[in-house]
């Protein structure tokens, strides 16, 4: 079963670990979000979400005071597919994950 | 268009749509899977055919399992699809097909074994031809053998399957019997050839008519199958050159058939056979055809149930496709391909096969999915896709192969191959038929993954309900606000600003306290008047008010109240007497001749009844005030002041009341005033001690008394000399005080009232002369204390706490030593009166009670004249009452006697300039003073209270008047009266023995001062020497 809590509290611990200290600089950005997601991904896989496909995505932002709206909608069965999202922020940046899981049967 | 169709199909396709399409259109794909898969078959079998019978099994077991579970679902599914098929419409095709296939399954279901038999032997017939033709290679033989059997294990399994699901065991046995059957028909061929030969043809006859449906079906497939896809059209161009091709080929290919198998027979012989093989053919096909199309029923069951699976959507795409376009290009491909085959009439079959072959490759080109679609229903679609990518793969492959060898290799080489596939009659081994075979193997393992994978998938299918989630909010950050940005870029950490809001809706920022009101107040304790408290109301006030004290001076200001309180109490009092008509009447009464007018001080004080007046003084300085000494009551009174004599201060324009009232324990005999403007009081008592009272003093220092609702302040001596001192002091009574201004007097001058003034001011010590009865004259020096001790003094030891004045014992003086001559001495005279010279203090003249008036001085040793004698030379004993100093400047002194005699000395001379004896009928004169406004005028009192008034330039010789107090005896006398001022008033004080004080005021005639009279006087006093 996909847990939305324990998937959240990964990603939560590896934003926090990552991107504690870290300013935005757009340069470096592109490939922040790939090694996180990837990052992410393979923690999750480690989690035993064996007969899950896993989607993560992640996107960083920069801080300046300008209001952001993120939605997800999913095409999916919502019996057993889920997903978990959290939201990292510090002063430059903020970063929002969202990991999709889907049952694979 | 087509986008926009397959999307509205997409959006608004429903099952029983689907179902439609699915009818209307699945023959048609379906023959094309048929072919397809028979295509694949034959090269499958190939492949067996070249690798022996060790694969055969292998392959064999994976199809029968393959087509079990097929069969499984299609018996499931049967019913239903007949009862999909009863309310079909009537469509041609459909309808024979449903013929065909009741036909068949009856067949089947009717004598599938011997139909399978049947079969066989045909197959074994026709390879026996084959055989017969070609008996030459064995190997040829064998895998003729191989195929027939693949083909009748085919056919058998899937007959076993319809009937039994789970007899594999059987099957294989069967299987295994059929292989040795065919081993055995294979030996047997020859014999069983002929008795089947019957058979066969009359199955042939039978197959013939299917033939015919078939022929015809065909030109409609090939129309139907020309028409789907834009690719397709495409790939028709293609076929046309490939289908030329092929007939070239197969043309040579029958030449080299012809040529090569010549030797086995006649070319039309062989193309006999051909035809014959080809309508066996034929026949299996349309058997397959039949079971295809039950299974696309199936299919088509399942697709129903599958509704959702995409490679259902895309199927019903293609076939939507195919209809759609099948009536556009009907008339142009039937023309076609009526034309195609007409020219491929004579030998049919080729182009049939040739057309399979295209078939199978559009098929392969294009997906596949038909292909694939026979043998895996259920491919999931990504597995599919895989699949297509591989048998696209192997076809790119295999086309390359073909290229290649097409250089290389002859037409024959080139051609072997492709005949290959369709005749396995022709059977040259090459390289690139055994990459296929590999190719296939893959396939057909990747074929049973997908199978697997596309069986869970439409099991899971229906289990799994796909539905649009809400969406999920990810990340909602609002934007800051303006001030928040403000805040956080250039605030402090940590803090953040809040709102202050004093006032309803009034919102400000960074609001500062309000400013401290403060106002300054000033308390007093212990409050010494009314004013306890106070301050200013506000700052701006207090700044005014501060700048208005700075300017205050404040003995200016009490000195000026003081007096203005004297000036405006005065004038109360002369109202009250105007307005009280028995004060007027009264004093008309006791109004004398000599007198404009009377008043009397108000003495009827309760402290003053019952006490005699015993002196008057009127001050030097301040002509208005007068001190009466009152003595001992005769009887005992207010117990305070039982035993007290009283001075009463009065100021003589306010006649109601005493100024102020002082108090001595002991009696006072004689009093006097400060020769300045110090208020000071002396007086000397009984006892010999000498009193000072300072009028500056507070009046709560001294006791007060409440008496008839008046508080009455008695105030006790500032300083007192009793008990004190008392080597130097006075032993006996003291006669006469007098004031002895030091160095006012030295000059004859007058400027005397500025330096009194200034003495005042600066506080300048003066002396006091006393004199007592044993003629013992002390001087005092009365100083001025600077500071005042509240808790009294331990060295002066007379002074009362808080007093500022105090009496300093100057120098004292035996005037009876040094004063008399030794005549004199002897008859022990006594000094009774003394009086300083005004121009020089330091002589003064002393009355004796001898007639003899002694010239004394303080510091000069000797004087001239020691004495002034009266007239008669001889002494008696008479005493002097009264001597006055001339006051205007010359030194000239009256003296009166008690025998009446009075006395006009001049200080030069030792004898009288003048002596009136019986001016008085020889009564005592008791007071005697110069008028202070006229020079030659002068009063006299005598003991039976008359006044005499003498104007000595009217007549030197008698007083002008006389007058007697009526009523009662008048104790003494004093005048009062300004001595520079000539506005003729001049007042007489008379003190009567009842202690009234009656003031008089003196007629103007005696008053006011005439033209020269001091020359006159002088003159006068010229005469009389």
């Amino acid at each position: 079963r996909f847990k939305s809590s324990t998937v959240k509290e990964c990603i939560r611990t590896i934003l926090k670990e990552k991107l504690a200290n870290v300013q935005y600089i757009p340069e470096e950005m592109p490939q922040l979000t790939k090694s996180l997601s990837e990052t992410i991904k393979d923690r999750l896989k480690e989690e035993g979400f064996d007969r899950y496909k896993m989607v993560v995505q992640v996107v960083i932002g920069e801080q300046r005071g300008e209001g952001v709206n993120m939605a997800a909608r999913c095409f999916w069965d919502a019996d057993t597919d889920s997903y978990a999202h959290d939201v990292f922020m510090n002063d430059s940046l903020f970063c929002v994950v969202a990991a999709f899981g889907c049952f694979y049967y | 268009m087509e986008g926009d169709k397959r999307r509205t199909k997409e959006d608004t396709w429903k099952s029983e749509e689907l179902r439609k399409h699915l009818w209307a259109s699945q023959p048609d794909s379906q023959n094309e899977d048929q072919k397809h898969r028979e295509k694949k078959l034959q090269k499958e079998q190939f492949v067996h055919d070249r690798d022996a019978h060790k694969h055969e099994r292998k392959d064999r077991g994976k199809s029968k399992e393959r087509t079990r579970e097929r069969f499984k679902s299609g018996e499931r599914d049967r019913d239903k699809m007949r009862e999909g098929e009863r309310g079909k419409e009537g469509d041609r095709e459909r309808y024979k097909d449903k013929l065909q296939e009741s036909s068949l399954e009856k067949e089947r279901y009717s004598v599938p074994k011997d139909k399978d038999k049947e079969r066989d032997r045909e197959r074994d017939k026709k390879h026996k031809k084959h055989e017969i033709k070609q008996m030459e290679s064995q190997n040829n033989l064998k895998s003729f053998e191989g195929r027939d059997k693949e083909h009748h294990r085919r056919r058998e399994s899937r007959h076993h399957l319809e009937e039994e699901k789970t007899r594999s065991k059987e099957r294989e046995r069967r299987h295994t019997e059929k292989k040795d059957n065919d081993t055995k028909k294979s030996t047997d061929n020859f014999l069983a050839y002929e008795v089947e030969e019957g058979e066969r043809i009359h199955k042939l006859q039978k197959d013939q008519e299917l033939y015919k449906e078939r022929e015809r079906r065909h030109r409609e497939k090939k129309e139907h199958s020309v028409r789907p896809g834009k690719e397709r059209l495409s790939k028709e161009r293609s076929h046309k050159r490939y289908e030329k091709e092929r007939e070239e080929k197969h043309k040579s290919k029958r030449s080299k058939e012809g040529s090569s198998h010549g030797d086995r027979g006649g070319q039309p012989a062989e193309a006999n056979e051909r035809v014959k093989s080809g309508e066996n053919e034929r026949k299996k096909r349309d058997l397959r055809n039949s079971e295809y199309k039950k299974e696309e029923r199936i299919q088509e069951e399942m697709g129903n149930q599958h509704v959702r699976t995409v490679k259902d959507k895309e199927k019903l795409i293609e076939k939507e496709e195919r209809d759609t376009r099948q009536e556009e290009m009907k008339d142009t491909h039937v023309y076609n391909s009526d034309m195609g085959f007409d020219n491929f009439s004579a030998n049919y079959e080729d182009d049939f096969e040739d057309y399979e072959d295209d078939f199978d490759d559009d098929e392969e080109d294009k997906s596949g999915e038909e292909g694939d679609a026979e043998e895996n229903l259920r491919e999931i679609p990504f597995s599919r896709t895989s699949e297509i990518e591989e048998i696209q793969r192997a076809i790119s492959a295999e086309n390359d192969r073909i290229c290649t060898s097409l250089p290389k290799k002859t037409e024959d080489e080139r051609k072997e191959p492709i005949i290959e596939r369709q005749y396995p009659s022709v059977r040259n081994s090459f390289c690139g038929i055994f990459m296929d075979f590999q190719m296939a193997n893959q396939r057909q393992s990747s074929r049973s993954m997908t199978s697997k994978q596309k069986k869970r998938s439409s099991e899971l299918l229906p289990l799994i309900d796909l539905d649009f989630s809400v969406s999920f909010s990810l990340l909602n950050l609002p934007p800051v606000n303006e001030y928040d940005m403000y805040i956080r870029n250039y605030g402090k950490m940590n803090t953040k600003q809040a709102y202050v809001q004093c006032n309803e809706g009034n919102v400000e920022r960074d609001i500062q306290t309000e400013e401290v009101e403060t106002l300054e107040k000033w308390t007093q304790h212990p409050g010494e008047s009314a004013l306890v408290s106070g301050g200013p109301v506000n700052s701006q006030d207090m700044s005014v008010s501060g700048a208005l004290t700075c300017k205050i001076d404040s003995q200016r200001l009490a000195n000026f109240l003081r007096s203005a309180c004297q000036v405006i109490a005065v004038l109360l009092e002369e109202d009250q007497v105007t307005t009280q008509p028995r004060w007027k009447q009264r004093s008309r009464q006791s109004s004398l001749s000599i007198s404009d007018s009377c008043f009397q001080l108000n003495t009827n004080q309760p402290f003053l009844h019952d006490r005699k007046i015993s002196c008057l003084y009127v001050s030097q300085v301040q002509r208005h005030t007068l001190l009466s000494v009152h003595g001992l009551p005769e009887k005992a009174g207010v117990g305070l002041l039982n035993r007290k004599s009283i001075i009463c201060v009065w100021n003589i324009w306010q006649p109601s009341s005493p100024q102020k009232v002082l108090i001595c324990d002991s009696e006072v005999i004689c009093c006097c005033s400060s020769p300045n403007k110090t208020p000071l009081v002396f007086g000397g008592t009984v006892d010999g001690s000498l009193l000072v009272w300072d009028l500056r003093e507070d009046s709560r220092m001294h006791p007060h008394m409440m008496i008839n609702e008046t508080d009455w302040t008695f105030r006790v001596p500032t300083f007192s000399t009793d008990g004190i001192l008392n080597l130097v002091n006075h032993t006996s009574s003291i006669l006469a005080v007098e004031p002895v201004s030091t160095s006012v007097y030295t000059d004859q001058n007058y400027g005397l009232s500025s330096l009194s003034y200034q003495e005042e001011m600066s506080g300048t010590p003066f002396q006091i002369a006393s004199m007592d009865e044993n003629g013992i004259l002390n001087m005092w020096v009365v100083v001025e204390l600077q500071k005042v001790d509240l808790a009294g003094s331990q060295t002066d030891l007379g002074l009362i706490p808080g007093g500022k004045v105090k009496l300093v014992h100057s120098s004292t003086m035996e005037l009876n030593n040094s004063l008399f001559p030794k005549d004199v001495c002897q008859r022990m005279p006594q000094t009774l009166t003394i009086k300083f010279l005004s121009s020089n203090p330091n002589r003064f003249i002393v009355g004796t009670n001898i007639g003899l008036v002694c010239h004394g001085t303080r510091h000069d040793l000797k004087v001239l004249p020691k004495l002034f004698r009266p007239q008669e030379s001889r002494l008696r004993s008479v005493s002097i009452n009264a001597i006055d100093f001339f006051p205007f400047g010359k030194p000239l002194f009256l003296v009166g006697c008690s025998d009446g005699s009075i006395r006009l000395h001049q200080m030069t001379s030792e004898y009288p300039l003048m002596q009136w004896n019986d001016s008085t009928n020889g009564q005592p004169i008791i007071a005697l003073q110069w008028a202070l406004t006229r020079p030659a005028v002068f009063f006299v009192l005598d003991a039976a209270s008359n006044i005499y008034i003498w104007d000595l330039l009217e007549n030197d010789l008698l007083p002008v008047t006389k007058q007697t107090i009526p009523s009662e005896n008048v104790v003494t006398m004093a005048l009062l009266g300004e001595l520079e001022k000539t506005n003729g008033l001049l007042d007489i004080a008379l003190a009567k023995e009842s202690g009234q004080i009656d003031i008089q005021q003196v007629k103007k005639k005696w008053a006011l001062p005439q033209p020269e009279e001091c020359e006159k006087l002088h003159l006068l006093l010229l005469q009389s020497f």
